[in-house]
């Protein structure tokens, strides 16, 4: 009990005090939760999404509640890359790890994104949402057709010296094929998941209940189909996975890491919490230390399969 | 709108003291809340939807913006008062709460109401669960000025808090859809006279939508200023989540949790309003 515990990870050359981070959507610009948590108790924070230029979103309504979850249709809404770089990211207090996310509509505008994005001080990394509709292939997600998700990756990462994540979508029938593709393309690492395209209806309207009619799916209700898919994809690549997906708890994170995932992201769960991403590292490293672990990175894959089952 | 200072918003579980039925599907709830900052009229609080267990139950998952009716500060907590009905599951498990169980709060959240200008005569025009909102812009505004207060309900068992606003000493009327209760009507009716009074006079109005939107016409016709206060689902309460965001007449949006819920009535796209 002599030596302390490291909680320090490496998620891809993004070096992290810890393996917590925040996900992108829920948890702005970095300040607005400010009030709730110290963000030097965290690894870092994925900011919401950003484009070239500004965007306002969908009508409401926007959201919904669902069986252990929620639905989202926010759609593209964020003040635009200039204006995070000029007035969000020194509004953040010194020392908090701060990874920019950024999607688009064509591949272009995406490497555009992350042209701007290079030299920003203050920023460690770009996260890549795949799960953004590609217009010129009439709306299908970019993250679930293999060649355009190359495409992509590889436009960014030609566009970017810093560290660079895919955010993959879940709406794919072969989840190790698409961590594939991002490692053969160069990405740094990969995020996952995001939301679960679902529905809902409100039977006495006979409506919808997004404007948008679909949503992403988010919440405890996905955690079990993200740690499936986070266990596939880490088992076919050597880059690092960052586990996302209804993770609300340290135990639940915990699940992300001994499935192969390098570090975490918390994010519906900010919303019932603000404080709870700094609880879950807490709590992470107060497992780590209950079950004989030096070095929290030592929990990735650390999981016990039965004999039958070993690789 | 108007310079204050915004008290600090704390996460914090507060402590069922009483949760009563108060007529129709009307609750009162009583909440003692540890290191209250104090709060601004028009403000907010979200809370866990029903008690919080020794299992941390997921489903209904978030939580739930409710007006602050008023508080009683004591030395070191708060007795933080909810007005609430009981609409859909949130509401019914949090209509189940017991005295001595825990509800987690975040708050207070949300913009105040713009500051009164002394001697000023307001209108305060609310309906349904939207009265909870302008009690405590009632209490402070009472005394700076002119205060009158209009409550609609669509019976005598629906309206809250009648006796809380009698008293504060302020003029008051109330309408019914039934006449069960004052006259009988719509509360815009009522507005609809006092407006055709003399004079300057600044409208505050918190309610369904309908009645929000009509309240906005009747004072814009009558060339006064009007503060609406919006209610919207919302799944964080303190920007984030961008699920509550309300259409502008100048294009786009505004979050009713972060620029809201008062805002100038003429900034709203009613029509566009869910």
């Amino acid at each position: 009990m002599s030596e302390p515990l490291d909680t320090r990870v490496d998620l891809g050359g993004i070096r992290l005090r810890n393996p917590v981070l925040t996900a992108s959507g829920t948890f702005g610009y970095g300040n607005e939760l400010a009030a709730f948590l110290d963000l030097s108790r965290i690894g870092g924070f994925v900011a919401k999404s950003l484009t070239l230029e500004p965007r306002a979103g969908n009508p409401p309504p926007r959201i919904a509640e669902t069986p252990s979850g929620m639905l989202n249709a926010i759609s593209l809404e964020n003040v635009g890359v200039e204006a995070f770089i000029r007035d969000k990211l020194p509004a953040l207090p010194e020392g908090v790890t701060v990874i920019a996310s950024v999607f688009e509509t064509e591949i272009e505008r995406y490497a555009e994104v992350c042209k701007r994005l290079a030299g920003v001080p203050r920023v460690a990394g770009i996260e890549v949402n795949a799960s953004c509709p590609h217009v010129k292939s009439g709306g299908i997600e970019f993250g679930q057709q293999p060649q355009v998700l190359a495409a992509l990756v590889r436009a960014t990462r030609r566009a970017t010296p810093l560290p660079l994540l895919v955010k993959l979508s879940p709406n794919v029938t072969d989840i190790a094929a698409m961590a594939r593709v991002c490692e053969g393309e160069g990405a740094s690492g990969i995020s996952l998941i995001n939301a679960v395209q679902a529905l809902d209806v409100d039977v006495e309207t006979r409506r919808p209940v997004l404007s948008n009619l679909l949503g992403g799916l988010s919440g405890p209700a996905i955690r079990p189909i993200a740690l499936r898919m986070v266990w596939q994809a880490s088992r076919a690549v050597r880059i690092p996975v960052c586990g996302v997906g209804g993770i609300a708890s340290a135990e639940d994170a915990v699940k992300f890491l001994l499935c192969g995932a390098t570090a975490v992201q918390v994010g519906t769960a900010n919303y019932l919490n603000p404080a709870v991403a700094g609880e879950i590292a807490d709590g992470i490293a107060a497992y780590a230390a209950r079950h004989g672990f030096r070095r929290v990175a030592d929990l990735r894959g650390a999981l016990e399969l039965p004999s039958r089952l070993d690789p | 709108m108007g310079d204050f200072e915004i008290p600090r918003p704390i996460r914090v579980d507060g402590e069922v003291v009483e949760n009563r039925a108060e007529g129709g599907e009307n609750l009162r709830l009583r909440l003692r809340v540890p290191g209250w900052p104090g709060f601004l009229p028009g403000q907010f609080v979200m809370l866990s939807p029903g008690a919080r267990t020794s299992v941390e139950r997921t489903d209904p998952l978030l939580p739930r913006p409710m007006a602050i009716f008023r508080t009683h500060p004591e030395a070191g907590f708060a007795l933080v008062e909810i007005l609430y009905r009981r609409v859909g599951r949130g509401t019914r498990l949090l209509a189940e709460t017991l005295a001595g169980q825990a509800l987690r709060v975040v708050g207070p959240l949300g913009r105040p109401f713009p500051a009164p200008v002394p001697g000023e005569r307001a209108l305060l025009v609310a309906g349904g669960t939207g009265i909870a909102s302008v009690y405590q812009l009632a209490a402070r505004i009472q005394g700076l000025g002119r205060t009158e207060v209009l409550l609609g309900a669509r019976t005598a068992a629906d309206l809250m808090g009648e006796a809380d606003f009698a008293a504060l000493g302020v003029a008051l009327r109330v309408a019914t859809e039934d006449g069960s209760r004052g006259v009988r009507g719509l509360v815009t009716e009522l507005l609809e006279s006092a407006l055709a009074e003399p004079g300057g006079a600044r409208v505050y109005t918190c309610g369904p939508k309908p009645m929000m939107e009509r309240v906005a016409r009747l004072a814009a016709a009558g060339g006064r200023p009007c503060v609406v206060s919006l209610e919207n689902h919302m799944a964080c309460g303190f920007g984030v989540c961008l699920g509550c965001a309300a259409p502008l007449a100048a294009g786009g949006y505004a979050l009713v949790c972060r620029d809201g819920p008062a805002f100038e009535a003429g900034a709203i796209a009613w029509e566009a309003l869910p």
